[in-house]
């Protein structure tokens, strides 16, 4: 049965201030957030919150009485195996043996091999909110931050902040993200971003020219965020405004491959050197 | 068959007479089960399924029985889950939460004090709309951009689907405005 309250309760007045407390004080949290010094104070915070998060979304108590953990876990395993087999097989078996003919060739230096991590995308993949994905892998597996992500269709994004077990992606989709792009075909260059309508835009083309309607845009690796190469999408409409319509929506996103970027150290001084030598000098003979 | 019915009818029996707090921790429980289930991944035969802001059906139904503490505590923990989850600034959620509560409180004791079946169903539908109009401006705002309206569009959806389905549950059973004693 309903229970009904007249209108002269006495705690009333009380509920109501508390509740255009609570509405103000929310409104100045968000104020607060607009100072980068401040937000930057909240993200440590944020961070241990989406670890938490991870934890209440592990197996519960009784899929591990039951075993049903077990057999999720190696399910997942093979999953994530069969994935790699399949993106991975025909590209290795076409490419391996002459991309070494080709780096014998050249002498060329490879790039440096590090840890990948296959994760599972834990909260939404398509808010309104910054276009970013929390996935279930940390510093513990081996993430960092720089590291880009993919999925089966192309790439996704990039590790822009990193827990013990959780890591954020900030989705190439996004309004912010700023990827630095070519044509596979007419080889011009151009730095992408996320666009309204979900495709990636084009814009600053260091060069003079159009993109090709339907060829494949790359990674340039320009800046050293993203290797090169890595497939983004395809141009669709061409012309003063050439879109991009992303390979990664083609795929599935559950689960990510989580990749370190190739970067590139500065160069390390050589004590022996004259250059170093004159490096170290220097700084005596500023002070003479 | 018998024995299903006859259950039914005892829960049903049972939840009429408890007590607002029992039906908050209930409602409580509900939102934690659909927030978790939407922390696993949403794609189903290859196509991403929006998952409904549950915590806005419960402002709206919650918000029917006028201000309370109770519940503007769970609707601000949820609104900061939900921050973390979404990548929205801190607060967002829980400001939208509270706000939908205290519209739907107003409006209800304004409007719906006899608690006809129009607005048992209009009144809802349009502070759940409100809420999302609202996650939208906001997520604008945090973004310096108008953001894309199809995942609004898509979770209003789906949330409007789920009111439909778990409404009931985020009635705490009381009715503010009415003297004391009148009954329905």
């Amino acid at each position: 049965m309903p229970r009904y309250v007249g209108k002269g309760s006495r705690r009333r007045p009380l509920r109501r201030y508390g509740f255009f407390i609570a509405v103000a004080g929310l409104i100045a949290l968000l104020l607060l957030q607009t100072s980068p010094r401040l937000s930057e104070q909240i993200e440590p915070v944020r961070t241990a919150a989406s670890d938490q998060m991870f934890h209440m979304s592990k197996p519960s108590l009784i899929d591990r009485v039951t075993g049903a953990s077990k057999r999720e876990r190696r399910i997942f395993e093979l999953e994530t195996r069969v994935r790699e087999l399949a993106q991975y097989e025909a590209l290795a078996l076409s490419m391996a043996e002459r991309l070494e003919v080709y780096e014998d060739i050249l002498n060329m230096q490879g790039e440096p091999a590090g840890a990948e991590v296959t994760a599972r995308i834990m909260a939404e993949a398509d808010g309104p909110f910054a276009e970013a994905l929390l996935a279930n892998a940390g510093r513990l597996n081996g993430v960092e931050e720089g590291y880009y992500a993919e999925n089966d269709g192309g790439l996704v994004g990039r590790v822009v902040q990193v827990g013990k077990r959780s890591a954020r992606i900030l989705k190439i989709t996004d309004f912010n993200s700023r990827v630095p792009v070519m044509g596979e075909s007419s080889g011009l260059r151009a730095i992408m971003f996320g666009g309204r309508d979900g495709a990636g835009q084009l814009t600053d083309q260091p060069e003079s020219g159009a993109f090709i309607d339907g060829e494949r845009i790359l990674t340039s690796g320009e800046g050293g965020m993203f290797p090169r190469g890595v497939v983004i999408g395809r141009v669709i409409g061409g012309g003063d405004e050439p879109r991009v319509e992303l390979a990664m929506s083609r795929g599935q996103l559950s689960y990510v491959r989580l990749k370190p970027s190739a970067r590139i150290l500065p160069p390390e001084v050589d004590d022996t050197s004259p250059s170093a030598e004159a490096v170290t000098a220097a700084p005596s003979e500023a002070i003479e | 068959m018998k024995t299903i019915s006859a259950l039914l009818g005892s829960i049903g029996r049972w939840w009429q007479r408890s007590r607002p707090r029992v039906r908050l921790m209930v409602g409580m429980s509900v939102l934690v089960v659909i927030g978790l289930t939407g922390l696993t991944p949403n794609v189903w035969f290859g196509v991403t399924i929006s998952w409904p802001y549950a915590a806005l059906i419960a402002a709206a139904g919650w918000g029917r029985s006028g201000l309370g503490f109770g519940p503007m505590f769970v609707l601000v923990l949820f609104g900061f889950a939900q921050d973390v989850t979404a990548s929205a600034p801190l607060g967002c959620f829980a400001l939208v939460n509270l706000a939908i509560f205290g519209a739907s409180a107003t409006a209800s004791q304004t409007f719906d004090i006899e608690r006809s079946r129009g607005m048992n169903f209009g009144l809802p539908m349009a502070m759940i709309a409100l809420g999302m109009s609202l996650v939208w401006i906001l997520a604008s705002f945090a973004g310096g951009h108008f953001v894309r309206l199809l995942p609004i569009i898509s979770a209003l959806m789906a949330t409007l689907l789920l009111h439909m389905l778990v409404a009931p549950v985020f009635d705490l059973g009381v009715r503010r405005g009415a003297h004391a004693g009148v009954s329905a």
